[in-house]
């Protein structure tokens, strides 16, 4: 178990280290700069903006500068945001994105596990038509139309919930974006439980248990929900890893100070650091998340072993 | 409700003790005696995006503009209108020549920490502005002042800018030439004082709430990037008494955004709206949807250093007159835009030199256009074939398509729509890589020179490489011109030679458009779009 871990992490760094090469080369191959504005400046001033930053130095010697800040867990100042560095906007906007997202995938578990559970349990039945209806729709409709039709609804029209703004530890800004977020999750966990569910209940080992006169609660619970979550667990690594990242859309809808928008933003502005720093961060997330998943599948299947 | 009649007494104060002839005029920011005021005077505020720095010196874009009119005052500041009034200087001189000004401090303006405002103050913050090593990318918006652009191009000692304080309430200021606009320039974020002692402590995070000492109307309480700006209002300002609002929250939020969190009740005021909701919005908002002129002007311009456009007036005259601007400005942006047949947006006391065939029927039009397009040698089978460039937006794209149409319809012509990203095309301008072009000006302050310098030989931003020894011969004259209205003939001379050369194709000019509840009052639309928060305040209100 131990040197598992210990040699995932070790074949971690190397990607890592891919990951912010390219995205650092990548943005530094984009045409324009983080200071090019429509006025151009005097040389002599341009000159000093990029000194300060490092950009008059020759780009392995910026890439070598960045790797090693890097290294030491300083992902440099944001060059949009002056007297910003890269860290303090993670900080204050991870925890945001965390809240929501995390609250999210609950709900998509929870309701998404249940609703998928049950639909395969009483296939054929209104008890499967109707919530894989709506599983169908929460999939096709995409976040751009349903957040914005929440905020519509409930804080336009029948004004019971704020629109957007943020307040931790206010229940009640949290719910729209929560539920907008956590919609197309629960649809999609929906259909992917209800088809690992069919599909395991209609397996040989079940048709042994229900022959061996086991009630029904008990094929379920002991042996029909491990298998049926395994799928689930290789889904939820990576959602995991997205939703902490924040959600573009979701963020400007509701004025969420997550990190999700600095990535469209900093791309943008040519916020070098700032987008390097979030793809990073989204590497390191990506990894932490599949090698939890992998753990995962060793004790929700007993024939899993982990090989180091 | 109890709390707003507890207010209401304390206007009623303010309204007797203050001054002995009572307020009359709304328009003015004053407020009539007996007016309910909310007992709540937090003014929310949206701005487009999160400003990328609180530093008057450094800062570059509107939104961060906006909210240091709010935190900072200039020897000038902005009026309720818009129009420079006497803010830190109480009164001042101009001499004869006008390139020497003196300005008279007020003695009782006050920092925040409650430190007098000298004279000193100005210049630690204009030295500032200019030295090269301060990286200020706007150091530019000090040129009219003497020495400054040899200072920021580093052929000069930051002490030779033309700048003295002969004592703390004084401060004297020698021009390069005659600048009219000088007042209005006075209640820019550049020119506006700093704290020097503070900035030394602090450095870079002096603009952090826990640190920043200002001397506007409003502090800084709070700043989380990416959520609000919460400022609070200055006790130590000297016009303290006449400013309402105990709080000003600003949110950054996305154009589309704040349609929505605006008809929530979350803002009262929007910094703007998607033009293409324009009609929807007024149909469901009535008057809390307002536009008023914008000082910006939207056109084509063109490459002057190459052939096709560059050689032949008769072709480029063909373009423009193809274009029907009514037809964009009422269809593709639903009226919010006003059509612009010339460069340089509605001024006071400029006369607007608009082409003759401006009032021609749309047939005339587009049959001297055709005739100029014979003229100039295209045929439908030897059509005029170019790709136009505009910065990728989908309001853009609708416009372009809709251009490139009508120069299908009434010419015969080819022209193909084609974006790139902004910094993208930026660029390509910069190594003057494109023929036909967007380019969009937003004048830096209310004077017919911010536009026509675009045209203005070896001008950093005259991406066409235009060239005209007598169009440059007039902006001189203007220069050296001290008489405003003599100087803006020049201008309309200048503007006229333009046209007549067809030297770029006009489009639009700017509005600016915002969604304001009914109750917050103490704004007035006006070219240069600012609304400083001073002047708001709260009627009585249920609800939002």
């Amino acid at each position: 178990m131990l040197k598992f871990l210990g040699r995932r992490l070790l074949i971690a760094l190397p990607t890592l280290l891919v990951i912010a090469t390219l995205a650092f080369g990548l943005l530094h191959a984009t045409p324009g700069g983080p200071f090019d504005s429509a006025k151009q400046m005097p040389a002599e001033i341009q000159r000093s903006i990029e000194a300060k930053y490092h950009l008059d130095e020759p780009l392995w010697r910026q890439y070598l500068r960045y790797m090693n800040d890097l290294a030491h867990g300083d992902l440099g100042p944001s060059f949009q945001y002056r007297n910003t560095s890269v860290n303090e906007l993670i900080r204050a906007g991870l925890p945001v994105d965390a809240w929501v997202g995390s609250l999210a995938l609950l709900i998509a578990v929870l309701a998404g596990g249940l609703c998928g559970f049950l639909a395969a349990l009483k296939r054929d039945t209104r008890w499967d038509y109707v919530p894989m209806f709506f599983a169908a729709l929460g999939i096709a409709l995409p976040v751009f139309v349903v957040a914005p039709l929440l905020v519509l609804v409930f804080a336009v029209q029948l004004r019971w919930l704020p629109s957007g703004d943020w307040r931790a530890g206010e229940f009640r800004y949290w719910i729209l974006p929560v539920l907008a977020l956590a919609l197309p999750y629960t649809a999609y966990i929906a259909r992917m439980v209800r088809g690992a569910a069919i599909e395991v209940l209609s397996s040989p080992f079940i048709r042994t248990a229900r022959a061996k006169g086991l009630t029904t609660r008990t094929v379920i619970l002991r042996h029909a929900l491990r298998p049926v979550l395994m799928p689930l667990v290789s889904f939820l690594g990576p959602a995991f890893a997205g939703v902490l990242t924040g959600s573009i859309i979701i963020e400007s809808v509701f004025g969420l100070p997550g990190i999700g928008r600095y990535f469209l933003i900093g791309a943008i502005n040519r916020d070098y650091t700032l987008v390097v720093g979030i793809t990073v961060l989204y590497g390191v997330l990506i990894i932490v998340f599949n090698l939890l998943a992998d753990l995962s599948y060793a004790l929700l299947d007993p024939r899993v072993r982990l090989q180091p | 409700m109890k709390s707003g009649l507890v207010l209401l007494g304390a206007v009623w104060l303010t309204a007797c003790g203050g001054d002995p002839s009572p307020p009359t005029d709304a328009a003015s920011g004053d407020i009539r005696v007996g007016t309910a005021l909310a007992a709540d005077q937090t003014v929310t505020r949206a701005v487009d995006a999160m400003p990328r720095s609180l530093d008057p010196s450094l800062l570059t874009d509107v939104e961060a503009q906006k909210v240091t009119d709010d935190l900072f005052e200039g020897l000038t500041t902005l009026g309720i209108d818009g129009n420079p009034v006497p803010g830190v200087a109480k009164s001042w001189e101009t001499s004869e020549d006008g390139k020497t000004w003196v300005f008279h401090l007020r003695p009782d303006a006050r920092w925040s920490n409650g430190d007098p405002v000298t004279a000193a103050d100005f210049l630690y913050a204009w030295h500032r502005e200019v030295d090269p090593k301060t990286g200020a990318e706007y150091a530019q918006s000090l040129a009219p002042i003497m020495g400054a652009m040899a200072i920021a191009t580093g052929h000069a000692p930051v002490e030779s800018l033309g700048v003295s304080a002969p004592d703390p309430l004084t401060l004297k200021v020698s021009l390069v030439s005659p600048t009219p606009y000088l007042l209005s320039l006075l209640a820019d974020c550049f020119l506006m004082p700093l704290h020097r002692a503070t900035i030394e402590k602090y450095g870079d995070d002096w603009t952090r709430p826990e640190h920043m000492v200002s001397n506007g109307a409003f502090v800084l309480q709070e700043l989380v990037v990416g959520d609000r700006i919460t400022l609070r209002k200055n006790p130590h300002f000297w016009a303290a008494d006449t400013v309402r609002p105990t709080r000003i929250v600003y949110y950054p939020i996305d154009t589309i955004v704040q349609v929505s969190r605006f008809m929530a009740g979350d803002i009262q005021f929007s910094s703007i709206f998607p033009s293409d909701q324009f009609r929807w919005l007024k149909s469901r908002l009535g008057d809390q949807v307002v536009t008023a002129p914008y000082l910006g002007v939207t056109m084509l311009a063109m490459n002057w250093l190459r052939p096709p456009l560059a050689d032949d007036t008769n072709l480029r005259l063909a373009l423009t007159m193809a274009v029907d601007r009514e037809v964009l400005a009422n269809k593709i942006r639903q009226g919010v835009q006003q059509a612009a047949y010339s460069l340089i947006p509605p001024l006071v006391g400029y006369e607007p030199q608009v082409p003759e065939w401006a009032g021609w029927t749309a047939e005339r039009r587009h049959a001297e256009a055709r005739r100029l397009y014979a003229a100039a040698g295209y045929s439908a089978a030897h059509p005029f074939r170019m790709e136009v460039m505009y910065p990728t937006d989908e309001a853009n794209r609708d416009l372009y398509d809709a251009v490139a149409a009508m120069w299908r319809t009434n010419l015969g012509a080819d022209v193909q729509p084609y974006n790139e990203e902004f910094r993208v095309l930026l660029q390509d301008l910069r190594l003057h890589k494109a023929t036909l072009f967007q380019n969009s000006w937003i004048g830096d302050f209310p004077d017919p020179f911010t536009f026509l310098q675009l045209f203005q030989t070896g001008f950093e931003q005259n991406f066409g490489g235009y060239s005209d020894p007598s169009f440059d011969a007039l902006l001189a004259s203007a220069a050296h011109e001290p008489d405003n209205g003599r100087r803006y003939r020049y201008f309309e001379q200048a503007e006229v030679r333009l046209n007549a050369q067809a030297a770029y194709i006009p489009i639009f000019y700017y509005t600016c458009r915002h969604l304001v509840k009914p109750y917050l009052k103490g704004w007035q639309l006006n070219i240069q779009d600012r609304n400083p928060s001073r002047y708001l305040y709260l009627l009585d209100h249920q609800g939002g």
